[in-house]
């Protein structure tokens, strides 16, 4: 990149922290209407833990519904935080520096609304506790053979590293935001969580091998969250459930959703805040790409658990696969996934969609909505219709179950505007460095 | 960590409420506040005891007060802690049941069935089972009332003094009418006898809306006397019903199902077994048991039989064959001329060929609801048959006055209307709400001045009538009865009456002038008379301990026939029914004529057949519907002799084709019972005077909504898919196909490759066996669960949302054609796997395994995450999705078994194989230091069939080890490798050779 | 321009930081110790009688027997609260007319029962049984403690769950011989390590550490 515009590092930080300072009338509707929408969360969830989950849809042999597809709905978008700031810097993909604060911040909202749901959705959540293995005044302990606890262990942990590893990154620039800060208040504020950063050579050098550190630590987390999230269904022995393909099926599925989450947010982004030189026609192509490689890998998946299904010659694991979910009850919602999450993504072999931004924003959509009923599919057609006919029964949502569904969208939303208001979008240090060291390569070619 | 208000164990907690504390309030003026107290429970027990067998100076119950203080001490029979059960009986349909009550600190929470008593043997079904919820409910009736306002017994009492009511009713009470329901009870008979002493023109009438009293018109007929046919199916080798429902709807049926399963329970495939032929319109317990079953409406019956009765008849005539009673030439040309309608020719020659090949071994038996024609044509298929004085044995029917002009309705509703009733008595039953439409009684009751209802709620009949006085609960009573085969038992209370009332023997001494006569003395007085001779104070202790009275069966008495009347009554045998499509009226399984329909037990219990809960729907075939145009949900228009009800259509396989069944007893309202308000259509609405409970002419349409749309209604099944899907769950052979392979349930049931070494363990090791061949689907296994687990309903709504609670179901499976299938029934239970899937994926293990083989549930410790039900492939486990016992009445509560957790909102909950029984035990033999004893679980113990048998793998002796060893038996689902502890004996059908394998059964 | 922080802010936060990381550590350790502490245990409680009835009087003085008024100890789940009627052999002797002794009286006079307070009260879900326990060599002051030193019971035990597991995972530690069950002060004649197993297997005694044994 040659001159870019607002040339001067100093112009070029102004620039990127500039919506911090002056917020628009745009944000303060959207601020509004996520604001609305997370009351609606407040209440149906007050709601539910007042009078007892019988207020959602699930029966038996439904018992886990909505809940528990939000809930690995959110944590598979969790994934592309991370993902794109440990493995793209562990592998030097150097775009990934203009993109990955937005992306970690997706994931810690993701994973926030991910952490409700599994507590929600208990019987009696205010025993929630009994999960973790601690020194009972009962002289019990949770039973480790269940996926449940470590779920909950994988899943505190992943936050916990996304978290220190967005605030680590986020240092340098909040330094930056306090130095330029109008108020002595709000540069106090910044101050406090720029930790004293000034901006030394030991400070670099210290934060760089932190965050090497960092990024070693989240990578392995990636795959093990998702991994560990699919046991809670792979260790049941129940048709559509009882597989050994589900971790590695899971995590791709989760990168998959992760990333359509990513442009979601990154397209509107870019359009409104004039971005286009620094997430570049290169970034959408290259998220394009990894949707695609995503999409295949799912393809795979489906088609060997189908297979697998037929090839075991079990009569549950074949009505299951070949009869219950492509022409049972929500046979339209089967084939509406495959549509959503297989056709869709094959736009992506032309280079003329992968660059364009209204077709991957249509297309995120979509994926986004395909990566939620599949796991209803999962979760869903594989209960209501299980081994003895006789306990077969229909499942349908409530509108609690569709408030909470939509509010939760809602608070995501309102936690990501927060985000653009107070914190700098992208990271800014990172960037400037890497114009730095181009321009300086370009200083050293253009002497001879 | 118990932050849960809603876990209670004892009476502490429970007793001390407003409600219970109100109620006591008017037995107890002392120390009723107190109750929470171990003392004041055991005074309270002592006390309740006194009206008890041992105890044996009953009706002191009535005045407790000072009766507390003699017991301040502890009473040696009762220790806190440790259950009772006490023995009495129960009537129903005019006859009587010998039950054994559990009483717990002074609370019955249990009934089950008095194995001393003919009627139970130890069994015990739904109505009796669950009449201990009526017992405590809080809508039953308070106080008595005059007019619109409360009122008192001694105002009551007075109005119907003779002083008072004389005058009114003229000298010789001409203008006094008694409208009760049919009765044997001694009792009764006795203080009747009484009042026709005072008032010998009073006009006693009997009424019950379920049954014609057919069979005592075709006695009459047939004898000159109302006989009643004693049934042996112990010594029937093949038995033909005509539309009767003796497994399960009818008055002895607890003992014909015992008496039916011993012969079709076969351990060997080299034993033999009875087979059984129903030919019935709608589908019922019975007919789901048959090994042939011919479908066809109601009103072809009559001809059938007719034709099977000639068919009979030649074979028996024809020379050189051995029969029954010979039929003189005059009748048996009458019944030669009874051809079998056409199509139905060879079922009836198999039938007949079959029936004569075992002389004086078979049983044909009519029911109530067919015409007394039809009950003549089974007397003479038995006398035929020579089942006379073998399998069919006949004695005076112990109902008062039986077959006289006194049990019709109509007459008495006529003078009603005409005013020649000055005075009516209603002492239960519902008439206003029961009575065919087309008398009009309620109309006719306001027409006449004074009118009594006595009853257990203000109900339609008691909202008619002018005065009203809170009967008491059987329960809370002094009372006797007689069984079906005339056996007499005595009735004792095994609480002090909640809230007040009186027995029928009380009101009837009130009109002849003693308001303040006891029902106890009354009965003492009654039995001392018939006891003469013995010691009565022990003879009478004996009879309360064990229920009943020694040797008062009635004694068989040899038919007279008349075969002058039984020729003229069979030249009128239609050969062909008309053609119109068919309303059959039936008695429903759970609500019986609707007495019980503010009952949350029986509401919520599945329909044998249908699997509906909370309501009724119109029967009919899918070809019928289809003809019809209806689907299941459809609300249509039942148009039948002038009058239209408005019900939902429920497509029934297996139902007869252009015929319409029906249940009686709900479409309640009008009365204070909210439970059963507005439930279901009120299928009364159709029954006309002639109490015909089937009929043609019946038509049906689409019902539409005030904007002309066609109305839909959701029906609560417990089952929404009703095929096997070829899965291996409910097995079943044919006898012949089991001799031959005896070992085709051998693939599901053995090893299963497996990681882990199986073993069982040592010591206590339960186990249970079903057998599949013997259930017939009846459900009291399920109510028995309910009554001893504490199990909650969860109402309509919950059934439809899949949310209900029993721990116990019975899956009903059809097989073959839509039209005609073959019925499985299949109870289904926590199969307390050795590897249970549940356990293994509970991240707290609040669900774990016993050392003796019981897969545990802890409630106190489930955070429900409900992945032990996903992972169950029974799906067995029940899940509290919201507070039930937040809405239980505080009377309610009383019925709550102290030894079983009551569990809160948001735990998992299942069948724990009755653990509290299996504990109990085994503390009492740890005490005693021996072996744990016989260990029975609820289910096992209330079965009629003995289809079930519970008990330790580790003792040879057991016969659940003798059961568990038969070649029928196997595992569902085996190949999950979850080794069930339930295993299941596949069910075995008997079907005629000589007949094609129809679904119907073979 | 004047600068943002003091110099003191670099230990204030170093402060803040240690002093977080201490709270996530130390609360729930504090938790874990409180609800063992007798405040939410009620260990040692000792509720108000209607009458001030003195077990050292009548245990250690008078040498009543424990079942002589708990007398369905042996039978029942319950020990059982004695009835009125069980002082009055004594008592229509001795200390008929005290103004202490009035409720008795009243009790007697009305047939109402005296209003005894619970001590020992354990959660609705838990069936304990009385009776096998003292049948096999529990003895009472094992978990009632010294009762006849009480001149107001009180609850001597913690009751909690790991309380009860205690005894049930290691029952030798704490059985006696049956003879022996109502003694107060009792002290094994031999150690109870070599008591202890043999009366374990004298009564079968069965280390029942499943759910079932106490909740149903």
């Amino acid at each position: 990149m040659a001159t870019a515009v607002g040339s001067g590092p100093a112009q070029f930080t102004d620039r990127l922290l500039a919506p911090a300072w002056t917020p628009s009338r745009v944000w303060w509707v959207l601020f509004g209407v996520s604001g609305a929408g997370t009351l609606v969360l407040a209440g149906a969830v007050a709601y539910t833990v007042a009078t007892g989950i019988g207020v959602w849809g699930n029966n038996i042999p439904v018992a886990w519904a909505y809940a528990i597809i939000n809930f690995v709905w959110w944590i598979g978008i969790g994934h592309a935080g991370t993902f794109i700031s440990a493995f793209l810097l562990l592998f030097h993909q150097r775009w990934r520096s203009s993109i990955n604060r937005v992306a970690e911040a997706m994931t810690l909202f993701a994973l926030v609304n991910a952490g409700l749901f599994p507590l929600l959705h208990l019987g009696r959540p205010w025993f929630f506790y009994w999960l973790i293995p601690y020194p009972t005044r009962m002289g019990v302990w949770p039973q480790f053979k269940s996926a449940l606890p470590w779920d909950a262990a994988a899943v505190a942990t992943y936050f916990t590293v996304s978290l220190l590893f967005w605030y680590l990154g986020l240092v340098p620039d909040l330094a930056a935001a306090r130095d330029r800060a109008p108020g002595r208040t709000r540069r106090r504020i910044y101050g406090v969580f720029a930790l004293g950063w000034r901006g030394a050579g030991r400070q670099w050098h210290q934060y760089r091998v932190a965050y090497l550190v960092l990024a070693g630590l989240a990578a392995p987390l990636v795959i093990s969250v998702h991994s560990i999230v699919s046991l809670d269904f792979a260790i049941s022995q129940l048709p559509g459930w009882h597989s050994t393909i589900f971790p590695p099926y899971f995590v791709a599925g989760a990168i998959y959703s992760g990333f359509a989450m990513v442009l979601l947010l990154l397209i509107p982004l870019r359009r409104a805040f004039r971005l286009e030189d620094l997430i570049t026609e290169r970034h959408l192509d290259n998220m394009a790409k990894l949707l695609l490689a995503m999409a295949w890998m799912l393809i795979y998946s489906y088609v060997v658990e189908t297979f697998m299904a037929w090839y075991s010659g079990n009569a549950y694991e074949r009505y299951t696969y070949l009869v219950e979910r492509p022409l049972g009850p929500y046979a339209w919602i089967f084939w509406g996934m495959l549509t959503a999450n297989v056709v869709v993504p094959q736009l992506f072999w032309w280079r003329r969609l992968r660059v364009s931004p209204p077709v991957l924003f249509a297309a995120s959509l979509l994926i986004l909505a395909g990566m939620w009923t599949e796991r209803f599919i999962i979760i869903v057609t594989s209960l209501n219709r299980d081994f003895l006919p006789s306990s077969w029964h229909f499942y349908a949502p409530t509108w609690v179950d569709w408030s909470i569904l939509f509010g939760s969208v809602a608070f995501f939303f309102l936690l990501f505007f927060l985000f653009l208001r107070f914190v700098p979008m992208v990271a800014i240090s990172e960037l400037k460095q890497q114009r730095h060291e181009a321009s300086a390569a370009a200083a050293a070619v253009a002497a001879p | 960590m118990s932050n849960d208000r809603h876990w209670w164990r004892d009476l502490d907690e429970l007793l001390d409420t407003p409600d219970f504390r109100e109620a006591l309030g008017r037995e107890f003026p002392a120390g009723a506040a107190e109750l929470a107290d171990g003392m004041t429970r055991r005074s309270f027990v002592r006390l309740l005891g006194a009206s008890i067998a041992l105890a044996g100076v009953g009706g002191c119950f009535e005045r407790p007060r000072e009766r507390i203080l003699p017991y301040v001490s502890e009473p040696p029979e009762s220790t806190p802690g440790l259950a009772r059960h006490y023995a009495t009986s129960m009537t129903l349909g005019g006859y009587a049941t010998g039950l054994l009550v559990e009483s717990h600190a002074g609370r019955p929470t249990k009934i089950e069935g008095n194995p001393d008593h003919p009627a139970s043997l130890g069994a015990a079904g739904v109505y009796e089972q669950a009449s201990i919820l009526q017992l405590y409910d809080p809508e039953r009736a308070r106080a008595p009332r005059l007019g619109r306002g409360k009122s008192s017994w001694s105002d009551v009492g007075a109005l119907l003094s003779p002083a008072r009511l004389g005058p009114l009713v003229g000298a010789r009470g001409a203008g006094l009418g008694l409208l009760l329901e049919p009765s044997a009870s001694p009792l009764s008979s006795e203080m009747l006898g009484r009042v026709r002493e005072g008032y010998p023109e009073a006009g006693v009438h009997f009424y019950s809306p379920l049954g014609s009293r057919a069979s005592d018109r075709a006695a009459l007929t047939a004898f000159g006397r109302a006989l009643l046919p004693q049934y042996d199916f112990r010594s029937a080798d093949v038995v033909l019903s005509l539309d009767a429902d003796f497994l399960a709807g009818v008055p002895f049926s607890l003992r014909y199902a015992r008496d039916f399963a011993d012969r079709r329970r076969i351990a060997a495939p080299t034993d033999e077994m009875n087979r059984l032929y129903v030919i019935e319109p709608g589908l019922s317990v019975t007919g789901g048991t048959a090994d042939h079953r011919l479908r066809v409406r109601a009103g072809e019956v009559e001809s059938l039989a007719g034709a099977v009765l000639a068919e009979v008849t030649r074979r028996v005539n024809a020379p050189g064959t051995r029969g029954g009673q010979g039929i003189p030439g005059d009748v048996a040309s009458v019944i030669s001329g009874l051809e079998p309608p056409p199509g139905h020719r060879e079922w009836i020659t198999a039938l007949a060929r079959d029936l004569d090949a075992h002389p004086g071994r078979t049983i044909v038996i009519a029911g109530e609801r067919q015409p007394p024609r039809v009950h003549v044509l089974a007397h003479l298929l038995n006398a035929a048959l020579g089942n006379v004085g073998r399998t069919v044995r006949y004695i005076e029917s112990p109902l008062l006055e039986a077959g006289a002009p006194s049990h019709e309705l109509a007459p008495l509703v006529e003078a009603m209307r005409g005013g020649a009733v000055r005075a009516l008595l209603v002492l239960d039953g519902n008439p206003a709400y029961t009575a065919p439409a087309d008398l009009e009684f309620a109309a006719a009751l306001r027409r006449v001045p004074t009118s009594i209802y006595h009853g257990l709620y203000e109900n339609e009949t008691a909202r008619a009538c002018g005065a009203f006085v809170p009967s008491l609960h059987y329960l809370e009573s002094w009372a006797d009865g007689r069984a079906w085969d005339g056996t007499a038992s005595l009735v004792q209370p095994l609480v002090a009456p909640l809230y007040g009332g009186k027995t029928d023997a009380e009101l009837l001494a009130a009109l002849i002038g003693d308001s303040e006569a006891g029902a106890h003395e009354l009965l003492q007085e009654l039995w001392r008379g018939h006891m003469a001779g013995t010691d009565f104070a022990n003879a009478w202790d004996e009879a309360l301990q064990r229920g009943v009275i020694a040797g008062s069966a009635a004694s068989e008495t040899t038919p007279a026939w008349r075969w002058g009347a039984i020729g003229t009554e069979l030249a009128g045998t239609r050969a062909r029914a008309d053609t119109s499509l068919e309303l059959v009226l039936d008695q429903d399984p759970s609500v019986y004529d609707g007495r019980f329909a503010n009952n949350v037990w029986l509401q919520e219990l599945p329909d044998p057949v249908t699997k509906l809960t909370w309501g009724n729907a119109a029967l009919l075939s899918p070809a019928t519907a289809a003809r019809l145009q209806v689907a299941t949900g459809d609300v249509v228009e039942l148009a039948y002799h002038g009058r239209t009800l408005r019900v939902p259509a429920f497509l029934l396989p297996g139902h007869a084709v252009d015929s319409v069944s029906l249940r009686l007893g709900y479409g309640r309202g009008a009365g204070d019972e909210a439970v059963a308000d507005g439930v279901g259509a009120n299928a009364y609405r159709l029954l006309t005077g002639g109490m015909a409970h089937f009929g043609g002419g019946l038509a049906v349409s689409p019902a539409l909504g005030d904007d002309g749309a066609p109305l839909r209604e959701r029906l609560a099944t417990t089952q929404t898919h009703w095929r096997l899907e070829g899965r291996p769950v409910a097995l079943r052979a044919a006898l012949d196909d089991y001799r031959r392979n005896p070992a085709f349930a051998e693939p599901e049931r053995g090893r299963v490759l497996s990681l882990y070494e199986p073993g069982t363990g040592s010591g206590d090791q339960w186990a249970m066996v079903i057998d599949l061949a013997t259930c017939t689907g009846c459900s009291a296994c399920v109510v028995a669960c309910q009554a001893e687990n504490n199990i909650p309903v969860v109402g309509k709504e919950g059934v439809l949302d899949g949310r209900e609670m029993h721990w116990l179901r019975i899956d009903r499976y059809f097989e073959g054609s839509v039209e005609d299938p073959a019925v499985l029934m299949q109870p289904m239970l926590c199969q307390h796997c050795e590897k249970a899937p549940c356990e293994y994926v509970c991240p707290v293990s609040a669900t774990l395994h016993s050392p003796d083989g019981l897969n545990e549930m802890v409630y106190n410790r489930c955070i429900g995450t409900r992945f032990c039900s996903n992972n169950c492939p029974y799906k067995v486990r029940r899940f509290n999705w919201f507070d039930y016992n937040a809405e239980v009445a505080e009377t309610e509560r009383m019925a709550k078994n102290p030894d079983v957790t009551v569990r809160g909102r948001g735990v998992m909950e299942k069948c724990t194989f009755c653990v509290q029984r299996i504990r109990e035990a085994q503390i009492a033999a740890g005490i005693e230091g021996a072996a744990t004893g016989e260990v029975r679980t609820a289910c096992q113990q209330a079965c009629p069939a003995r289809a079930i048998t519970f008990g330790s793998l580790n003792d040879p002796e057991s016969e659940l080890v003798r059961r568990r060893a038969e070649p029928r038996r196997y595992a569902v689902l085996h190949e999950l490798g979850t080794v069930p502890r339930v295993q299941y004996l596949a069910a075995i059908t008997n079907p005629n050779p000589e007949l094609p394998r129809g679904d119907g059964g073979g | 321009m004047p600068a943002l922080f003091p110099r003191s802010s670099n230990r204030t936060i170093r402060l803040t930081l240690a002093a977080a990381a201490a709270a996530i550590v130390g609360i729930p350790l504090a938790l874990m110790a409180w609800v063992r502490t007798p405040a939410i245990t009620g260990q040692h409680s000792a509720p108000a009688q209607p009458i001030p009835f003195d077990h050292r009087i009548h245990v250690t003085g008078l040498q009543i027997d424990c079942r002589y008024c708990h007398s369905t100890a042996e039978r029942a789940a319950t020990a059982g609260i004695p009835a009125t009627s069980v002082c009055v052999p004594c008592h229509s002797q001795v200390w008929r007319d005290g103004p202490v002794f009035a409720p008795v009286r009243h009790s007697l006079a009305t047939g109402t029962p005296i209003p005894w307070q619970r001590v020992n009260s354990l959660p609705d879900y838990v069936f304990f049984n009385h009776a096998i326990h003292v049948r096999k060599g529990v003895g009472c002051e094992t978990c009632h403690g010294r009762v006849d030193q009480m001149a107001r019971v009180e609850q001597a035990a913690p009751l909690t769950m790991s309380w009860c597991l205690d005894c049930h995972r290691g029952p030798e530690r704490y059985l006696r011989p049956v003879e022996q069950v109502t003694t107060m002060g009792w002290r094994p004649a031999r150690p109870q390590t070599d008591l202890g197993p043999e009366l374990v297997r004298q009564y079968r005694v069965a280390r029942l550490t499943h759910c079932s044994a106490c909740h149903r």
